[in-house]
């Protein structure tokens, strides 16, 4: 900070340290404790409380229209029932009490009857309130007791939910793994080409990908693997399957389609930080290490790899984070139709169930799941926390 | 060095083997076959934007048609006959929300990112790695979890409902750490005499910024700006949660992705493509003459 100071005064030293720490405090740190007070807090809801907070509300709505009702009651006596007790020569229409009035639903009753009635309903209904305002009281306490600092927003969650967690995981390692898998010789190659045009060429083939929105890439994906769609097509024209008879095969609905489209989608955050660091190694280490009779093999696990090391630590964590984090894919490819994965989960408990602490705990978990992946890449590969994102 | 590379390279290829040959042309077809992933769903989706055929598809061809990008409109009755792009009023709006709050995400993630790459190059303590750890733990973190996070928490604290605001402030969180890890970059390759030379010649410390810092970070202030911009724009997973009940373009054809396909997602998807073309070959151009 002193180095900060002498270079540009306290004032501008100041505002960078202020901007800093804002930036920290409320964009990173106070949402996220936030959300983990919000996962550790239970809220009971097995909605009697909620009843019975319903009911006392109705009680009092039904007063309110009894009072209603005696006000109308109690002015038609003073202005409409008082003329009609002495009926004016002048209004013809005017009919004495008790003579029954031409429509009206209160035509059979007089005013004053009315009155009693109504009286002694609201005096019945006056009676309920105390009993359901206890009763509302008290299953609030008992709500409010049962809620409160817990683990029961994880405990409670359904083996299913657990499961999906679980796969999703799974999943999500094994698009990091292919991902290495296939972009390593393409990294290579390319880090390799010497021809500067054949680079360019290289490299404008996976940045037009890359920088494609994702939606669009995932659109591309689902037009081929709808019922109708492109793969449906081929096999029908191959003979394989016929369209007609409606043989499509459902490739959407399924697991196995939202890992593909998630590799497709994500592969490309494997590459760069491969072939960032693989271009930075010296091309004489591996030509030395071939005249001194490595086996390619040897040369790839012996001098490449180890050089890539925390290029292949980004991508992988990239890749890791993206895919099991991704909301777009599996919400997007066969809608509602295959199983959930776990980001729908966290969604429906936000927009759908109104579960938010549930939700919370649930996106924690994730976010756990995610620091846990890095830590274990971080350590596999022997990488500082420094030396990654650069 | 790449003369002896190549040198190199030239006295061990006759020793190589036919074996390495043949891993060689295993690699060419591996490497076209990868390309041909990553490309030919592209193809597809440009191919059906062009189609008649209201369902996106290249194999029942109905005829050539641009109907997906300019809308037909009869003349005399007003009456829309084929929905384009003129005529999604949602697309357009959600485009207009995209680019708001894509300039309000470079407003504040700009500043952040220079702060915090400031403080960092400029501190010499051990709690440099737990701040550079705790800056680019947005980066690291899933992005619907930024979302949600941003959401509960403008709620709870400021009563914020989730709109255009909570999202460029969520997405603000870590492009400001993509930002910061560039003017790192940048900063570490400063000569730092020259602001000493300033500071011992009598400028003041406002000056030394503004007159040498400032113009030496201005690339890469436009860099973080174009990228900050575009990765804001392309956002979904963590608009989709922060966003309520408002929308973005990319929001919105997710929307209509849910409820069945439309060639319109695919003329605007060659737009896109276009876009992006355009913009990788200025870049790789650009990248080429920088290293040059």
């Amino acid at each position: 900070m002193s180095s900060l100071i002498r270079s540009y005064g306290g004032v501008l030293a100041a505002l960078f340290g202020g901007l800093t720490l804002l930036w920290i405090i409320g964009l990173i740190v106070l949402p996220q404790l936030n959300m983990i007070q919000r996962a550790f807090i239970w809220e009971a809801r097995d909605g009697a409380a909620q009843q019975a907070g319903v009911d006392l509300e109705r009680a009092y709505q039904k007063i309110a229209t009894l009072d209603y009702d005696i006000r109308a009651a109690k002015r038609d006596i003073e202005r409409g029932s008082a003329p009609s007790a002495a009926p004016s020569p002048s209004d013809p229409f005017a009919v004495s009490p008790g003579a029954p009035s031409p429509g009206g639903l209160a035509s059979s009753e007089t005013p004053d009857k009315r009155i009693v009635r109504l009286e002694s309903e609201r005096t019945e209904l006056q009676g309920q309130i105390n009993p359901l305002k206890e009763r509302f009281g008290r299953l609030k306490i008992e709500e409010a007791e049962a809620s409160g600092y817990s683990i029961k927003n994880f405990t409670t969650m359904s083996p299913l939910h657990w499961r999906i967690f679980g796969m999703t995981i799974f999943y999500a390692f094994c698009v990091t793994l292919l991902s290495f898998l296939f972009c390593y010789p393409i990294a290579y190659t390319i880090a390799r080409t010497q021809k500067e045009i054949h680079v360019a060429f290289f490299m404008l083939g996976i940045i037009i990908p890359y920088a494609l929105n994702e939606l669009l890439r995932i659109f591309a994906w689902t037009m081929i693997l709808a019922n109708e769609g492109i793969l449906n097509s081929a096999l029908d024209t191959l003979g394989l399957i016929d369209l007609e008879s409606g043989e499509a095969i459902r490739w959407l609905a399924s697991n196995g389609a939202v890992f593909c489209v998630l590799m497709y989608t994500y592969i490309l955050f494997m590459i760069f930080p491969m072939y960032n660091t693989i271009e930075t190694l010296d091309k004489n280490q591996i030509e030395a290490a071939r005249d001194l009779g490595a086996s390619t093999w040897r040369i790839h696990s012996r001098v490449v790899i180890p050089h890539a090391k925390p290029g292949i630590a980004v991508g992988a964590i990239m890749t890791f984070m993206l895919s099991a984090g991704s909301i777009s894919v599996p919400g997007l490819v066969g809608p509602g139709l295959h199983p959930d994965w776990f980001s729908q989960i966290i969604y429906r408990n936000f927009f759908e169930a109104g579960n938010w602490n549930i939700g919370a705990a649930q996106s924690l978990l994730l976010l756990v799941a995610c620091t846990i992946f890095i830590l274990i890449v971080l350590r596999f590969f022997r990488v500082g926390i420094q030396e990654i994102a650069r | 060095m790449s003369m002896t590379a190549n040198t190199a390279m030239a006295a061990s290829t006759p020793r190589r083997g036919s074996s390495i040959a043949w891993s060689d042309v295993l690699l060419n077809i591996y490497i076209l076959i990868f390309f041909l992933y990553l490309f030919v769903p592209l193809l597809i989706m440009i191919g059906a934007a062009f189609n008649v055929n209201s369902t996106p598809s290249i194999t029942d061809w109905q005829g050539f048609t641009l109907d997906w990008f300019t809308g037909e409109v009869d003349e005399e009755t007003g009456r829309v006959i084929a929905k384009g792009l003129p005529q999604e009023d949602r697309f357009l709006q959600g485009l207009w929300h995209s680019v708001i709050i894509a300039l309000g995400v470079v407003a504040i993630a700009i500043p952040l990112g220079l702060s915090g790459a400031l403080v960092l190059t400029r501190l010499q303590s051990g709690s440099t790695t737990f701040l550079y750890t705790l800056l680019i733990s947005p980066i690291l973190t899933p992005g619907i979890v930024l979302g949600v996070t941003t959401m509960i928490f403008w709620r709870d604290i400021f009563s914020v409902e989730a709109g255009l605001f909570t999202t460029m402030i969520a997405h603000s969180t870590f492009i400001a750490s993509y930002c910061m890890l560039m003017f790192m970059a940048r900063l570490q390759r400063q000569d730092r005499g020259l602001e000493e030379a300033a500071l011992d010649l009598g400028a003041s410390n406002v000056m030394v910024f503004r007159r040498i810092t400032l113009p030496f970070l201005r690339p890469t202030i436009l860099t973080a700006a174009v990228i900050g911009f575009l990765q804001s724009m392309e956002n979904y997973n963590t608009t989709f949660f922060a966003i309520g009940g408002s929308w973005t373009l990319v929001t919105e054809i997710g929307s209509r992705m849910r409820f069945g396909l439309t060639p319109v997602i695919n003329a605007i998807g060659v737009i896109f493509i276009v876009i992006t073309v355009v913009a990788a070959v200025a870049w790789v151009f650009f990248r080429k003459r920088e290293k040059g």
